[in-house]
């Protein structure tokens, strides 16, 4: 399913690109919304770091969003 | 580990709004991990960063974990006793042994053992581990359309020290409202075991172990960040990771059994010396007037043969005011296992090659819960609102591709899980 939705994601995002995203979007005047804290990409930096690190402790993936590195996992 | 202090795609930030004065940030958190019957983790954090306007920002994060507990050895449970020496010892027996310093003079050790008892789980009871990590992030802009990031991040374990550097160049179209990104990073590790890096698949009671090991990480991100609509903001990530060098647990073994499931030795472990993973992040946030939707989805695959699919729910309400919010979290994620996992081996099937019977690298599939409250107080026209937030999360891990044990080892519970809880105590506030 996951594969799917991402495959989905792809399509939606290169359309958006190819066609110089010129149906998507809004004018500086409309982004009010986005300007929101909780709208912010990585809002949440040192929560999202502490389960990157437990999940990157207890499986065998990590990062995507962001790097991930700089620890052994030994535990 | 450490999160990145670079984002590839971090490009949501209005860039119609005035830029505030030059303002500083302080994120402070305080957390506590606890795994059922394993380790238990503290972990101060502090990360300031200044915002100079203009895109132009400059971050330091100082990070201390000290860890403490039992972590398993990778050895399966049996019907008899088993006894372990932590990774230190040098012999099983326990008895004191003498040995000749560079000095000359005599002195003498007792390797620390430790013994399982029938049916549970074989755990190095004697786990404990501190670690620092120092990490600084600097963006500036290069033009009224791109800017870049440079970062560095210094980690150490008494067993491990790990480097890195890392650099990304954003640039904005349509408006700002589409942002391409490209991020690299280069890691640079240092191992050196508690006794020793181990042999790969020897003996376990012959300790063969040999001096310090070395491994790399070149990571690429290629980020595409969208505002869809006034309410809607998506972004995109397709990520490659190339690891080369020591990529063994120095402290795994993989237990050695007969036709009758009896236990008659251990190996240490050995994986392949290189590893390369790609992952396709999507992450979507929806604004409504009292609720922050946040969803994400990644698919991974890599050459050792793992598979995994997460999907992340995040949902925040608002209250009336706009100054407190209660935030449920929902993760699920899905691994299959790598093509040298083996929970044990037979004596008819010791292998040449690679095996590992780290539980982190079988087939298993796990849920977050989460739920995180936050008030906000204070602020003004020249620094935002300070925050204080609690959360607190469940973790479970269940092994899929349950094995059945040979012979005697199909009474015993050979696939335990994990459970863990992680409560986080977090103050934001400017000045």
């Amino acid at each position: 399913m996951t594969r799917r939705l991402m495959l989905a994601a792809a399509l939606l995002l290169g359309a958006a690109l190819l066609s110089g995203c010129s149906h998507l979007g809004v004018k500086p005047w409309q982004r009010d919304v986005l300007a929101r804290p909780d709208m912010q990409l990585g809002d949440e930096a040192l929560g999202q770091a502490l389960d990157d690190h437990l999940y990157f402790s207890k499986e065998a993936s990590s990062g995507g969003r962001s790097f991930a590195g700089g620890g052994c996992g030994c535990n | 580990m450490s999160a990145a202090s670079v984002r590839a795609d971090d490009s949501s930030a209005d860039p119609a709004l005035p830029d505030p004065d030059p303002q500083r940030l302080v994120d402070s958190s305080l957390s506590y991990y606890h795994e059922n019957g394993r380790i238990m983790a503290v972990e101060p954090v502090v990360n300031l960063s200044a915002d100079f306007g203009n895109d132009e920002t400059l971050g330091i994060n100082v990070t201390f974990d000290s860890l403490s507990g039992s972590t398993p050895n990778g050895a399966i449970p049996s019907t008899k006793p088993q006894t372990f020496a932590t990774p230190s010892g040098h012999n099983l027996s326990g008895v004191p042994q003498t040995y000749t310093t560079p000095s000359g003079t005599l002195g003498t050790v007792t390797s620390p053992i430790y013994t399982t008892l029938p049916g549970q789980l074989p755990m190095d009871p004697n786990y404990q581990d501190q670690r620092l990590s120092i990490s600084s992030s600097y963006q500036k802009p290069l033009s009224r359309l791109m800017r870049v990031t440079m970062g560095g991040d210094v980690s150490y374990e008494h067993d491990f020290l790990s480097t890195s550097v890392n650099g990304a160049l954003a640039r904005d179209y349509n408006d700002k409202n589409t942002t391409l990104s490209v991020a690299g990073n280069a890691e640079f590790d240092l191992v050196h075991p508690i006794g020793g890096s181990p042999v790969p698949l020897s003996d376990y009671t012959l300790f063969d172990k040999v001096g310090n090991h070395t491994k790399h990480d070149l990571n690429l991100i290629f980020g595409l960040t969208q505002v869809m609509a006034r309410r809607w903001l998506s972004s995109a990530n397709l990520s490659v990771d190339r690891f080369s060098g020591y990529l063994n647990d120095p402290y795994k073994i993989i237990s050695v059994v007969d036709s009758g499931g009896n236990v008659t030795g251990y190996l240490y472990e050995n994986r392949p010396n290189n590893r390369t993973r790609a992952s396709a992040f999507w992450e979507n946030r929806f604004g409504l007037s009292r609720t922050m939707i946040g969803v994400s989805l990644r698919y991974m695959a890599d050459d050792w043969g793992i598979r995994s699919d997460t999907a992340q729910l995040r949902l925040r309400w608002w209250n009336s005011d706009h100054n407190k919010y209660v935030e449920p979290q929902l993760r699920w994620y899905k691994q299959t296992q790598a093509n040298f996992y083996t929970p044990w081996l037979t004596s008819m099937t010791v292998p040449s090659t690679f095996a590992s019977a780290d539980e982190r690298l079988g087939a298993f599939h796990a849920l977050t819960w989460g739920l995180k409250y936050a008030f906000q107080y204070g602020g003004d026209a020249d620094v935002g609102p300070s925050e204080l937030s609690v959360r607190a999360e469940y973790y479970t891990q269940v092994a899929d591709n349950r094995l059945p044990g040979p012979g005697v080892l199909q009474g015993l519970d050979l696939y335990p899980g994990l459970q863990a809880i992680l409560c986080q105590v977090e103050w934001k506030f400017g000045y």
